[in-house]
């Protein structure tokens, strides 16, 4: 899923300044699940805000609102008109759900409240960690299904780099060494002719170096 | 054993410093509450909210205390190794921590929320959670005009 976090209040504050009437519109997607964005989080930073103003001596009107998503048109068509009514929305989801906004709703004026972090699994509650970089070229197979392109602090394709100590990286220690598992995951599987495979120069552009990134699938075209 | 003369004391100075919240386990902290209320020991600007665990409790309801009126919100629960539900108050405890975060990141001094635990049966501690949270708040500027 799509990790983010929240931004500073005071950053938020600072965007905000000059807005009297601000819906905070949530996400039901991938930032509620990181406990980033969801109904919870726009209560919670609803009352901060609101507190925040107050104390500045300039209380604000907010009203609070989830989607289910706000990356697909149909759950944005509503706020087409009802954004209308306010100075501002500010959008708790992902970067992709202000810049839809931003698309299809321009007389809303759209703000984000995340900062939009990275694609990550869930580790334990509170804790997630990077797992893709969505580059656009998996080589996942070739590497027992641990991604070096997101997992290497150096985005290496042919093995680790030789700074890794103790099977951690050089660059953080509390992170393992990618490739030294990749390593030990072929060799326990009898696949280390894998490791032997030289992996090209990998081409960037499926990766956003060609520009922003489309996909489209014919049969599903309207 | 609880001080009446500080209690009463506690009390005018309450009054004059504002409302103060407390979030109670519905175990041990609100029955303390109670008997300090039966003898008149609450003061009228405690605002005592009783819940089944104060593991129920969530930020918002934190916040929202504060702007409801509240100068300090305090949350008591039961001894964190002796929790009716075994980990209710430790969860509180990190609500509670938070919700100080997010106060300090307002600027409004995070020692306006505390989390306090306390044994079934115990009044003591109430009555200084009472007195400690007034004292903070009196040395701070109102958070509310009056």
């Amino acid at each position: 899923m799509i990790i983010a976090e929240q931004k500073p209040l005071d950053e938020i504050l600072e965007m905000i300044s000059g807005i009297e009437k601000l819906l905070i519109l949530g996400c039901r997607g991938c930032v509620a699940v990181c406990s980033t964005g969801g109904d919870k989080e726009v209560g919670i930073l609803a009352s901060a805000l609101r507190l925040g103003r107050k104390k500045a001596g300039k209380p604000i009107e907010i009203d609070e609102e989830t989607y289910v998503r706000q990356c697909d048109p149909e759950y944005l068509e509503p706020l087409k008109e009802d954004g209308k009514k306010y100075d501002a929305v500010l959008s708790m989801a992902c970067g992709v759900g202000v810049n839809f906004i931003a698309d299809l709703c321009p007389e809303v004026n759209v703000l984000p409240a995340l900062n939009t972090s990275f694609y990550g699994a869930n580790l334990s509650s509170g804790e997630w960690a990077e797992m893709c970089a969505g580059c656009g070229a998996c080589v996942l197979h070739l590497t027992g299904g641990l991604c070096p392109v997101a997992r290497c602090a150096k985005s290496l394709s042919n093995g680790p780099c030789g700074g890794s100590v103790g099977g951690r990286c050089e660059i953080n220690k509390d992170l393992p060494c990618i490739w030294h598992q990749i390593c030990e995951k072929l060799t326990g599987r009898n696949q280390d002719q894998l490791l032997r495979e030289i992996v090209p120069i990998r081409d960037w552009r499926p990766s956003g170096h060609g520009g922003p990134r489309r996909r489209i699938r014919e049969d599903l075209l309207p | 054993m609880v001080n009446v003369e500080l209690m009463s004391e506690q009390m005018n100075n309450n009054q004059q410093i504002g409302k103060i919240t407390a979030f109670c386990c519905n175990y041990t902290a609100s029955v303390a509450t109670d008997t300090l209320r039966e003898a008149g020991l609450i003061p009228e600007s405690l605002d005592v909210k009783k819940l089944p665990c104060t593991g129920r409790i969530e930020v918002p309801a934190l916040l929202d205390a504060f702007e409801q009126g509240a100068e300090a919100v305090f949350v008591a629960g039961c001894r964190a190794d002796g929790c009716h539900n075994l980990s209710g108050s430790r969860r509180a405890e990190k609500r509670v921590g938070y919700t100080k975060k997010l106060l300090k990141e307002l600027n409004i001094d995070p020692g306006r929320i505390e989390m306090f635990f306390v044994h079934c049966g115990e009044t003591q501690p109430i009555v200084e959670a009472v007195r400690e949270m007034t004292a903070r708040i009196s040395k701070l500027e109102r958070l509310h005009s009056t």
